[in-house]
């Protein structure tokens, strides 16, 4: 994970400690209360799609209201939570109500960047729990 | 002395591993401590190079004598030395297109143009709020000139400079963004440009939100294999040994029961289990 010199976090509180409890907790929760019974594509589908969204939402609740693009996402799904959020938009096309320069933007770009290489990371390794452990 | 200047002249600016101190000293009005090293500097330029690049420079640029007697009406005789700084340093910019070297070396000229000995990077935006009236004709040339030419010359301070260097600031600051962002983006390379630097990293945000997706099929894929039913597992685990258990017994029955061998299969299937 980065660190840039002006934000040195705590590594107990860190960005990528908390996506992974936030997200555990998540990923516990869909698989414990939706068993999928019979391998149906729907069911499947389903549970990728919630799966998705909650790696995205733990996400944004970890980084919290400190970014733009985290609370255009929060917004979003508080907004929009029944209909069908499919890929969530590039921080470009963001309808953000804030106004973003272009020195904002690249702010925001590398910050967003930076998240999502952590959360592909955690993600690699839950799914390599997985295989290891079962 | 000539010789370390025409050193430090060659090499482009040893303080390239500086840089980032120096990038974010110009833009923000703080003491630098470091700024002693560009002082050093720039009389090593100054005695390097001679008056004559003056006169070429003169020549090349007629419509710049005014404003170069002006300089010399108005400014220090040390400001006279510091032009061919700008020629040479644009000549450099060229040859080696790096706009860090170009900031070190506008501040080092700078603050040798400036009649106080201040040591601080402030000394340029406190140059160019003073009022100099003459400054303003260089400044509708600056439209004309390249890029790092508006830079040199509204560093020579200009009273109506405030937009010009609000604008200096602000695109230092994106430069600086922007390189934060080649850092992280593999791919991206600052000669490309600021729109095929932006493609790259929209490329690259894109690929991990689908990396994301990816991911997130993946562990669909390994929770629905591994744990669906993470409550009963065991119960499940129990239902899979009955039916291979029972599935043992019919081979056994159909190819003959074979007394102790038969139960002796039976018994060392039913060890295995599930793995």
């Amino acid at each position: 994970m980065m660190n840039t010199p002006q934000q040195v976090k705590n590594p107990s509180s860190s960005l990528k400690s908390r996506f992974i409890t936030r997200f555990l907790g998540a990923l516990t929760k869909i698989t414990a209360e939706d068993p999928i019974l019979s391998s149906s594509p729907t069911r499947i589908f389903q549970r990728y799609r919630r799966i998705k969204v909650a790696s995205n939402k733990s996400m944004a609740y970890s980084v919290r209201s400190r970014r733009i693009w985290s609370r255009a996402m929060l917004s979003r799904f508080r907004s929009r939570r029944s209909a069908f959020s499919g890929r969530r938009s590039s921080v470009k096309t963001t309808n953000c109500g804030e106004a973003m320069d272009v020195c904002n933007l690249l702010d925001e770009t590398a910050h967003y960047i930076k998240c999502l290489t952590t959360q592909v990371q955690v993600m690699r390794k839950i799914v390599d729990f997985y295989h290891l452990s079962k | 002395m000539a010789d370390f200047s025409e050193q430090s002249y060659r090499q482009p600016f040893p303080f390239l591993d500086i840089d980032p101190t120096m990038e974010s000293l110009t833009q923000f009005a703080e003491l630098n401590p470091q700024s002693f090293i560009l002082d050093n500097s720039a009389f090593n330029f100054q005695t390097f190079f001679p008056l004559s690049i003056n006169d070429s420079l003169f020549s090349n640029q007629a419509s710049q004598g005014e404003t170069m007697s002006g300089f010399i009406h108005n400014s220090n005789q040390s400001s006279v030395s510091a032009q061919p700084i700008f020629s040479a340093k644009t000549e450099v910019e060229e040859i080696s297109n790096k706009r860090k070297a170009l900031d070190i070396l506008e501040s080092s000229s700078g603050n040798s143009s400036s009649s106080s000995p201040q040591v601080s990077e402030t000394g340029i935006k406190r140059r160019n709020n003073s009022g100099r009236g003459k400054r303003a004709k260089s400044n509708e040339k600056e439209m004309e000139k390249p890029k790092e030419l508006v830079h040199v010359r509204a560093r020579r301070g200009q009273a109506t400079d405030s937009h010009s260097l609000a604008e200096r600031v602000r695109r230092g600051k994106i430069n600086e963004r922007l390189r934060c962002l080649q850092d992280i983006v593999p791919g991206c390379y600052k000669t490309m440009g600021m729109a095929l630097m932006l493609d790259e990293i929209i490329n690259y945000v894109q690929s991990l939100q689908n990396q994301v997706e990816f991911l997130s099929m993946k562990l669909t894929a390994a929770s629905t294999y591994y744990d669906f039913n993470s409550e009963s597992d065991a119960m499940e685990r129990m239902q899979r040994r009955k039916a291979e258990e029972a599935k043992e017994l019919e081979r056994l029955m159909r190819e003959g029961y074979v007394g102790i061998g038969g139960v002796a299969c039976f018994h060392s299937s039913s060890t295995y289990g599930p793995l």
